[in-house]
């Protein structure tokens, strides 16, 4: 009923820039969708199309199987939770939170009864009678949830609307909306630019860049086989470690040799990667597949200590790999990788320490498309 | 040291600004006769202020001059919201478009004062104060606008794109939303139309009759051809800055609640 589909969707400026160009996607009904990428991707721009805030340009997009690109905002049943709230500041909060159903002359006890039961629903009873400007950015950020929700909308599109909220709060609103949406179990899609968001909260992730979704899949996919170098850096803090390197073929196997680091590839990807031997590559592995302990197959690399960061959970190691001349190359800058360890583990800076690498996570990037070359995903053969 | 010498440039700035004003008050208050006395306050008397409603007609011009300004304001500002907004929110004509606005502006009064002159006998509206209103709204109407549109741009498209979604029409998020949020700026360039309107000389003196003067007609009439009555001016002046006083007064109390309204964040 509240699928929404977009049909190849492109927004075009007047000044000739895209917005968003030729978006593809469809959101079943009842899914959380993440919108994510850096400002100005066009994740705002698709979520304001599909409310009917911005005109498209090409391309058609059908909620609930109907083609509503000219059809009214008011007339989509859509609500919005903007990044700012948006809240009316004239408005009481029970005004505030009434008035799209007064604009649909809905009769005001049943406003009022869809009031009570937003407000008790997220707290917010005992302010109802309170101006916006009276309230914390927790409970305006609460309102202009309660303001979507009474209106029972067929879906709810959601901009960024915890990015104002201090860390503390942001968790537990994200919680809080995960369990909105099991409760009323309507489709969202929330534009976020927080990995943490987009990682824990939907159904599926969509990574946009420039105006295009390069990326769409469950969170834990799109984590583990990154379609290029920017999703690999862009969803997780530390990012995925990059290193420049060559595949070379050695005996019957296949190792690739970086600036003070050879690694050889584990047999299941050695078919995948066997016709890059040779080639140029942009080795690839996250900071969580670093360990400061030697295991079977781990490869043993040594870095000098840049910095630590000790959080309490887990230390962050930022290491500097290979001797620092570039491999000989002067051109070429130290690279420096980070490694998530044990909250045991500490060294001094500048000391070299041992680190060992999984390379069974590994991935192999084309320096020039910074594309993912392909290789047999983890999770199917660890499930 | 240098405390003090601020101190004394202020103490010179206000004297500069309210020793006239002061002595206006003060000539408004002695005996004709004494008007040019060099002693301070030599005696009180309310004779100028009651001769000025008796003798002359100014009681009949500060009620035009109410009217006027009044009405050239209600007059004028529906359409300075309306276009304002949409110079804010709308791709009009860009920035020729609301540069012609203001263009108006920029013609000496003197220009357009015939003209208009003109276009009053015709339609008969000389010498009436539907007339002057229309003029006066007219003439406001530019810069009303764009106090107006600077006002709009500022507050959030978010709030209107919540209306709209909300199942608001355009013209709703503009009426509901948009002009209730404005509230302070509509009343401040009111007040600032009001202010213009009560202020102006020539339009006043070349449209209207002496039942329709306004209170700088007036005033100026105290000038006859036996030299200047100055206690009645002044007391005519005191009157006249009266609104004047009260207005920048809402003026502060809008402009600082615009300032704190605490629309969005």
């Amino acid at each position: 009923m509240s699928s929404i589909e977009l049909d190849h969707v492109s927004k075009l400026y007047a000044n000739g820039a895209y917005g968003v160009r030729d978006v593809d996607l469809s959101i079943g009904d009842g899914e959380f969708v993440i919108f994510l990428g850096p400002s100005g991707c066009g994740k705002s721009t698709t979520l304001r199309m599909i409310a009917g805030l911005e005109g498209i340009t090409s391309g058609e997009l059908r909620i609930g199987g109907r083609c509503v690109n000219n059809v009214a905002p008011r007339d989509r049943n859509i609500a919005v939770v903007f990044q700012s709230y948006a809240l009316y500041p004239h408005m009481s909060v029970r005004d505030n939170m009434g008035f799209g159903l007064k604009m649909r002359g809905v009769a005001r006890a049943v406003i009022d009864e869809k009031i009570r039961d937003a407000a008790g629903l997220l707290g917010l009873t005992p302010y109802l009678d309170r101006r916006p400007a009276a309230l914390s950015g927790g409970q305006r950020q609460r309102v202009a949830l309660g303001r979507a929700i009474v209106r029972d909308p067929v879906a709810f599109l959601l901009d960024e609307p915890l990015s104002n909220l201090d860390a503390q709060l942001r968790a537990e609103m994200r919680l809080e909306l995960v369990k909105l949406h099991r409760r009323l179990g309507r489709t969202i899609v929330h534009v976020t630019h927080d990995q943490v968001e987009a990682m824990t909260m939907g159904d599926r992730i969509c990574i946009m860049r420039d105006g295009r979704m390069i990326q769409v899949g469950k969170p834990l996919e799109v984590y583990a086989d990154p379609v290029d170098t920017f999703v690999a850096r862009f969803l997780a803090t530390p990012p995925m470690n990059l290193v420049p390197a060559r595949v070379e073929g050695r005996g019957d196997g296949l190792v690739v040799v970086g600036d003070g680091f050879t690694v050889e590839v584990p047999p299941m990807h050695r078919p995948a990667y066997a016709p890059l031997a040779g080639r140029a590559v942009i080795f690839g592995l996250r900071p969580e597949d670093l360990h400061e302990a030697p295991q079977p197959g781990f490869a043993r690399i040594e870095v000098a200590v840049v910095a630590m960061e000790s959080l309490g959970v887990e230390n962050i190691l930022v290491g500097q790999l290979g001797t620092g001349d570039g491999g000989g190359k002067d051109t070429a800058k130290p690279q420096e990788i980070s490694a998530r360890l044990s909250r045991h583990f500490t060294a001094p800076v500048g000391a070299r320490v041992p680190l060992y690498l999984d390379p069974l996570p590994m991935h192999l990037f084309d320096p020039e498309t910074t594309r993912a070359f392909p290789r047999p995903s983890l999770r199917l053969v660890t499930n | 040291m240098r405390r003090i010498g601020l101190h004394l440039g202020l103490l010179f700035a206000c004297a500069v600004i309210l020793v006239p004003l002061l002595w206006v008050i003060r000539t408004s208050l002695l005996p004709e006769h004494l008007s040019y006395s060099p002693e301070l306050m030599p005696a009180v008397t309310l004779d100028n202020y009651v001769d000025l409603f008796t003798s002359t007609r100014y009681g009949q011009s500060y009620l035009n001059s109410l009217i006027v300004a009044f009405g050239s304001v209600v007059v004028a500002l529906p359409f300075a919201a309306m276009t304002g907004y949409a110079f804010a929110r709308f791709k009009t004509s860009g920035r020729a478009g609301r540069f012609a606005v203001l263009a108006t502006q920029m013609l000496p009064p003197v220009a357009i004062v015939l003209p208009a002159f003109a276009l009053l006998r015709t339609v008969g509206l000389t010498n009436s104060l539907t007339g002057l209103i229309i003029v006066y709204a007219a003439v406001n109407l530019p810069f009303l606008i764009w106090i107006l549109m600077g006002f709009f741009e500022g507050i959030p498209v978010d709030l209107e794109w919540a209306a709209q979604t909300d199942g608001a029409t355009a013209w709703g998020a503009f009426w509901r939303i948009v002009l209730p949020v404005s509230l302070p700026g509509i009343a401040a360039a009111g007040v600032l139309g009001f202010i213009l309107t009560w202020n102006e000389f020539l339009f006043a003196l070349v449209l209207s009759g002496p039942q329709t003067a306004t209170v700088p007609v007036a005033l100026a009439s105290l000038q006859t051809s036996n030299g200047v009555q100055i206690a009645k001016v002044s007391a005519g002046v005191v009157l006249a800055v009266l609104p004047l006083v009260i207005a920048s007064r809402f003026i502060q109390r809008f402009i600082v609640q615009g300032l704190t309204f605490g629309s969005v964040k």
